[in-house]
């Protein structure tokens, strides 16, 4: 069963007298251990759909599964819940708290569940993207790449089963990125997940097992 | 989580703190002042606003209080002291000059008088007390003998100038009782009570069991306290009190509005780092406690701080005010410093509740993009 799956998808904004329809009818799927990218030109709806995918954001019309699930009409404090125990997220400006070392990033996602201590894991994590020696930390002490390893590492916190990565190199450097590409594709197979990328990124096609091209809000196949 | 929030931007903690303290303090020391200016006044009138003065009534047959009478205030009055006094006045002659000065004969002198330099005996059976004023006036001093009727006293105590009202300008000369025995009534009786209230009730009493005959009213006894004086007094105060409260008022509005722009701020310059815990699945509960944890924070450090400063002030207060720092500690005033601390905790968590929630319902999406 597919661990995400999207069907007829539309997504309308409305600002103003305007309505602008970001996805038309989009079909879309993942399965664990998969890396799927998804291209296209700036403003074709990448970003609309990977934040349905998240359960950032609802859509207008279609139904959204996860692992089965219909999840479609959940309320704000369900998706919350959702996203908690199935997505991790890695954004493009890596979006780190200042104030907290790697570790307590890593641990972010579950730093008010009182039932779990993770920092075990957390460290755990942040050997495996090679900031062994870095826990202590703050991002300001980090380089681009390293802090988006933290973002890495906090995004698979909670083992969850779905990565979803918007512009993941956007802000690095092409050697910086390779190694991050190279990092997730590890990672899918040890943890058995599902990587979704937006990406502008040509180098990053070489490490998708699948590519999605959305133009105008609709997927070309 | 929440203290490291606040270490972050020290300047606006470190404000918000202050406004706080400020508001803390106002509160607290002008409640304070109110008490202490309170305590000065009825200490100033104590002496007198306590006492119960009975002379003859109007509709008396006799032109004093008689013996009679006086046992029978004794006898109804247990809990206060009940001291008779004969008065009349005189000339005192001496080698360095004369001075008019009235006289009381009274027992119990130690109730009635304080002295500078001698002693005012329980029972004044020998003996004579004078005013300072006087005896400086005529070069006499403890020791020294005094003459009435004919009658030698010896000077056994000054009497210190009395600085409630009252007393006028002329000197005192104080002598046992039996040295004004050719007038037959007392001219006189000063009850001696706890405080204020006791006096008014004692004097209510006294009215029932004299003046009071059946349906009929008969000044037997006239009967005086000074409770208008004291009553009127603590109006003014309670007004005092009421306007410097208003004033601590103001400053607590000031105050909240300061920590409600700080709490608004933070949370509006933090919009994305929330997003973000949104996104990675931190609950809106979660959030609204992380930002009134912080707010309680502030509420609390803010009221220690404000509490320990208005101690501070109340010490000094109590100093010019009563000359009794250590009397800012009694609960009349010290309760001040715990509403001052409540004020900064409530209104520090309400000032964050309204930024609280809406940071925590504002959507993650929105929050992302900027
Ligand atoms: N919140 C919004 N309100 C109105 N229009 C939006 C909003 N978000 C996205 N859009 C519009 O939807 C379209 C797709 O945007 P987006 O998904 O961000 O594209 P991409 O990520 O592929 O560049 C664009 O035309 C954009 O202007
Ligand atoms: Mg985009």
């Amino acid at each position: 069963m597919s661990v995400i799956k999207l069907s007829d998808i539309v997504k309308r904004y409305q600002s103003g007298e305007e309505t602008v329809e970001a996805l038309k009818g989009v079909d879309f799927h993942a399965e664990r251990g998969e890396m799927v990218l998804v291209t296209g030109p700036s403003g074709s709806g990448k970003s609309t759909m990977l934040n349905i995918i998240g359960l950032l954001d609802t859509p207008t019309e279609g139904t959204v599964c996860l692992d089965g699930l219909d999840v479609t009409n959940f309320d704000v404090d369900e998706l919350t819940e959702q996203r908690r125990s199935s997505l991790g997220f890695v954004f493009q400006d890596f979006h780190l708290l200042p104030m907290l070392t790697a570790v307590e990033n890593v641990e972010l996602p579950s730093m008010w569940d009182r039932s779990v201590d993770r920092r075990d894991r957390a460290m755990e994590l942040l050997k495996i993207v090679g900031l062994g020696n870095r826990l202590t930390h703050t991002p300001a002490q980090l380089s681009g790449g390293q802090q988006q390893r933290v973002a890495i590492a906090r995004a698979l916190i909670n083992e969850p089963d779905i990565l979803l990565a918007d512009e993941p190199t956007g802000n690095l450097d092409q050697e910086t990125g390779r190694t991050i590409l190279e990092e997730m594709t590890r990672l899918k197979q040890q943890e058995n997940i599902a990587i979704i990328a937006v990406t502008h990124d040509e180098q990053m096609e070489a490490y998708a097992d699948r590519i999605v091209t959305l133009v105008d809000g609709v997927i070309q196949s | 989580m929440a203290w490291r929030n606040l270490g972050r931007n020290r300047m606006r903690t470190g404000l918000a703190a202050l406004g706080i303290i400020i508001g803390v303090v106002a509160i607290v020391s002008l409640g304070m002042a109110g008490v202490a200016l309170q305590q000065q006044a009825t200490s100033d009138l104590g002496s007198l606003t306590n006492e119960v003065s009975v002379s003859a009534g109007a509709d008396s047959d006799e032109d004093g209080v008689t013996e009679d009478q006086v046992e029978e205030i004794e006898s109804i009055i247990t809990d206060a002291q009940v001291i008779p006094q004969k008065t009349n006045s005189t000339e005192i002659e001496t080698r360095s000059g004369n001075a008019y000065v009235s006289v009381t004969g009274v027992t119990n002198a130690s109730a009635l008088y304080d002295v500078s330099s001698g002693t005012a005996p329980d029972r004044l059976e020998t003996g004579a007390l004078i005013s300072n004023s006087t005896a400086q006036e005529l070069g006499l001093e403890v020791g020294d003998p005094v003459a009435y009727e004919g009658q030698l006293y010896r000077i056994r105590g000054l009497i210190e100038a009395d600085d409630g009202f009252g007393g006028g300008g002329r000197g005192e000369l104080v002598i046992p009782v039996s040295g004004l025995r050719d007038q037959q009534y007392y001219d006189s009786v000063t009850i001696i009570t706890g405080s204020g209230d006791t006096a008014e009730a004692t004097a209510d009493r006294l009215e029932e069991r004299f003046n009071v005959d059946g349906r009929d009213e008969e000044e037997e006894l006239q009967i005086n306290t000074f409770a208008g004086a004291q009553e009127s007094i603590n109006s003014f105060l309670n007004t005092l009190q009421l306007a410097l409260l208003g004033i601590g008022s103001i400053s607590l509005v000031v105050a909240s509005v300061a920590i409600l722009n700080v709490m608004l701020m933070s949370t509006i310059e933090r919009r994305g780092e929330i997003g973000v815990l949104r996104a990675v699945g931190i609950r809106r509960g979660e959030v609204l406690r992380m930002i009134l944890t912080e707010a309680m924070f502030l509420g609390v450090v803010g009221g220690i701080v404000g509490a320990i400063l208005s101690l501070a002030v109340g010490f000094v207060m109590f100093n010019l005010i009563t000359g009794d720092a250590i009397a800012v500690l009694e609960w009349e005033s010290s309760q001040y410093l715990l509403y001052g601390f409540v004020f900064a905790v409530v209104t520090s968590v309400l000032s964050g509740i309204y930024p609280a929630w809406k940071a925590s319902n504002d959507r993650p999406v929105e929050a992302l993009r900027g």
